[in-house]
């Protein structure tokens, strides 16, 4: 039962790193119809540019938010520069595309800081936690405090403020919200920012409990993605929901099955969801056309 | 043969470099870098049949080629099938993946079909690596035996894979020129509208799915008997991300843009290997920043790739070359009219 427990805790932590992830490419989605496969390299640069920051005896909290600045200013240029540009994109191009942007960072990263892996010091120092056994280090309850966080905040941003709500219209209707004075030019610009914002800080939380290297993002933002098309596309909640199941079923899977193949039971949960109900487990109107 | 007669010239070009590259007098380095060429080329021109044809996408091509690759390493190295054989199994194993993984996921489109053939590409991965029994795990297998074409000599395997790639490029342009080709361009339009033509967009789909799948374990199997040793290193997303490369620099709607972007992407590789030499800042991945910006900067700037770009610039220099020619005759008649 202790095992048990341990691993359904590891798991929820895993599963609130893949929300944030999942949500960031919703938030991007919802508004300008673009998944982002650069996701993940947003979590990867939050970590290594506090690293690198912190190496040049910065603060914590300083370098913390320089990082968190600079990524979101990354999402804010990479809407404004490049996808903004892209004419005729339809759904294969910005894969491409995104795609592209993502190995670029990847090399870029992999060529200033080399290709070692870092470690970021805990938030707090203190003994893990020991709730009936169940061993949880400080790290986890700080990771899932953000993550907590974050989802209110998102939600509380998109459903009781102006912004949200010009957001909201961009997603529901491009052409009605521009009628209305409502750039959706400027609202994709500004979810790229935040969907940064959360990147980085996701990343950041992260770095103390698993190290960061160049290539980190790779698998954490497929799995936010694999998490965002389980819940169906569009659905903040549900792939929320469906973030924390993949990490808790990846914990199990590596805890009962097999370590090795961690990685793999999240993809096969995807694939058999993709085949059984491809609309994602709550339901979504969007089968996953995009395009600009 | 119409398609040879169609391409006329190009493809004359074509095989006249081929068989004349291993005499030309460079290092014969060059001559195992033309040979991954081969291997490279066989898959992008797959994986363009299934992108820039039918419309789909794939982000597991690799995965495919590695199950090529151990499929053959496996049956010839364990258990002692003659290479040929082993070629033979190449293309069947990957083909049943192929049609397993197309008759699942026939129905998705756009970001779904690209995650789940991610998701394929990563699960194929891990079971290589997983499956120590069989596959030597992260290890990797090694004595994994040559082909014998008439003997074995790198020259002859250069033929051997060159002769292959011309083969899978023939069956490919014929395709194209076929009722299937002009199937997988009315579902890359439309598919609602090939439907309603009478086209079955599913089992095309599938089709394009088996072909590509097909043709990326030849050229694994290839690769697998042509290295000797096999880890699973090399099969994964940063793979299929180079061979989505090659196809989207050389152009998808052309078969020809597979095999040049084969070309394009092996030489700058290349050129970034001998660069390292004199630079020693280029240290880490910078052949991914060149790929990733490639990639980036060709759906920005050229999103139809070299191949149909610079067909488009050579046919708009013969009309201007026709039409200037047009008007001098035009000229010469009056003069001759007058005279």
């Amino acid at each position: 039962m202790t095992e048990f427990m341990q691993y359904f805790a590891n798991g929820l932590v895993n599963g609130g790193i893949y929300a944030i992830v999942a949500i960031g490419f919703i938030t991007i989605y919802s508004v300008s119809k673009v998944i982002n496969m650069a996701q993940g390299e947003f979590l990867m640069l939050g970590g290594m540019i506090t690293v690198a920051l912190i190496g040049m005896e910065l603060p914590y909290g300083v370098a913390a938010l320089v990082a968190i600045l600079a990524v979101t200013l990354l999402g804010i240029f990479l809407q404004k520069y490049i996808i903004a540009n892209v004419k005729k994109a339809n759904a294969i191009s910005l894969i491409i595309l995104t795609i592209g942007f993502s190995t670029l960072l990847q090399g870029a990263a992999s060529l200033t800081w080399g290709k070692d892996a870092f470690s970021l010091p805990p938030i707090t120092n203190s003994a893990p936690l020991s709730i009936a056994g169940v061993n949880i280090a400080m790290q986890s309850v700080w990771i899932l405090g953000t993550v907590l966080i974050i989802l209110v905040f998102l939600w509380f941003l998109m459903s009781k403020t102006m912004l949200g709500k010009k957001i909201t219209a961009c997603s529901i209707n491009p052409m009605a919200a521009k009628l209305m004075g409502i750039s959706p030019v400027k609202m994709s610009m500004i979810a790229f920012g935040i969907s940064g914002a959360t990147g980085a800080i996701a990343g950041i939380v992260i770095a103390p409990l698993s190290v960061t290297s160049y290539d980190v993002g790779v698998l954490l933002g497929i799995k936010g993605f694999s998490a965002a098309i389980l819940g169906g596309l569009g659905n903040p909640i549900g792939a929320a929901v469906a973030a924390f199941l993949i990490g808790i079923l990846e914990s199990f899977g590596a805890g009962y099955i097999s370590s090795g193949m961690k990685d793999a039971f999240a993809f096969l949960i995807l694939i058999a969801v993709l085949i059984m109900k491809p609309s994602g487990l709550f339901g979504e109107r969007s089968v996953g056309k995009g395009g600009l | 043969m119409k398609v040879i007669n169609k391409w006329g010239k190009g493809f004359f070009l074509y095989l006249f470099l081929v068989l004349i590259f291993p005499f030309l007098p460079i290092d014969e380095y060059y001559r195992s870098v033309a040979i991954i060429i081969g291997f490279h080329s066989i898959v992008t021109i797959g994986l363009c049949l299934l992108m820039g044809q039918a419309g789909q996408i794939s982000l597991g091509q690799a995965a495919f080629f590695g199950l090529g690759a151990y499929t053959s390493a496996v049956v010839t190295a364990k258990y002692g099938l003659s290479p040929m054989i082993g070629l033979l199994i190449a293309m069947i194993i990957p083909a049943v993946f192929a049609y397993v993984l197309g008759r699942a996921i026939a129905g998705l489109q756009g970001y779904y079909l690209a995650m789940a053939t991610l998701a394929f590409g990563f699960i194929v991965q891990i079971g290589i690596t997983e499956w120590e029994s069989v596959t030597g795990g992260a290890n990797g297998m090694i004595n994994i035996p040559q082909i014998a074409f008439f003997g074995e000599s790198e020259l002859r395997m250069y033929y051997l894979v060159w002769a292959l790639v011309t083969c899978v490029l023939v069956f490919s342009l014929s395709l194209l020129h076929s009722r299937v080709g002009r199937a997988f361009r009315a579902i890359h339009k439309s598919e609602v509208a090939a439907t309603s033509m009478g086209i079955n967009v599913r089992s095309f789909k599938l089709s394009a799915f088996i072909i590509s799948g097909i043709f990326a374990g030849l050229a694994g199997g290839l690769y697998a008997h042509f290295m000797g040793i096999l880890d699973p290193q090399p099969f994964g997303l940063h793979e299929s991300i180079k061979f989505l490369t090659m196809v989207v620099i050389g152009g998808m709607t052309s078969i020809w843009g597979a095999l040049i972007g084969a070309v394009v992407i092996n030489a700058i590789s290349e050129i970034l290997t001998v660069l390292r030499e004199y630079i020693p800042f280029l240290h880490g991945d910078v052949d991914t920043i060149v790929f990733g910006g490639i990639l980036v900067l060709i759906v920005m700037f050229m999103p139809e790739g070299l191949v149909p770009k610079s067909a488009a610039f050579l046919q708009s220099m013969k009309m201007k070359k026709k039409a200037a020619r047009g008007e001098e005759d035009d000229q010469s008649m009056e003069r001759k009219a007058t005279t």
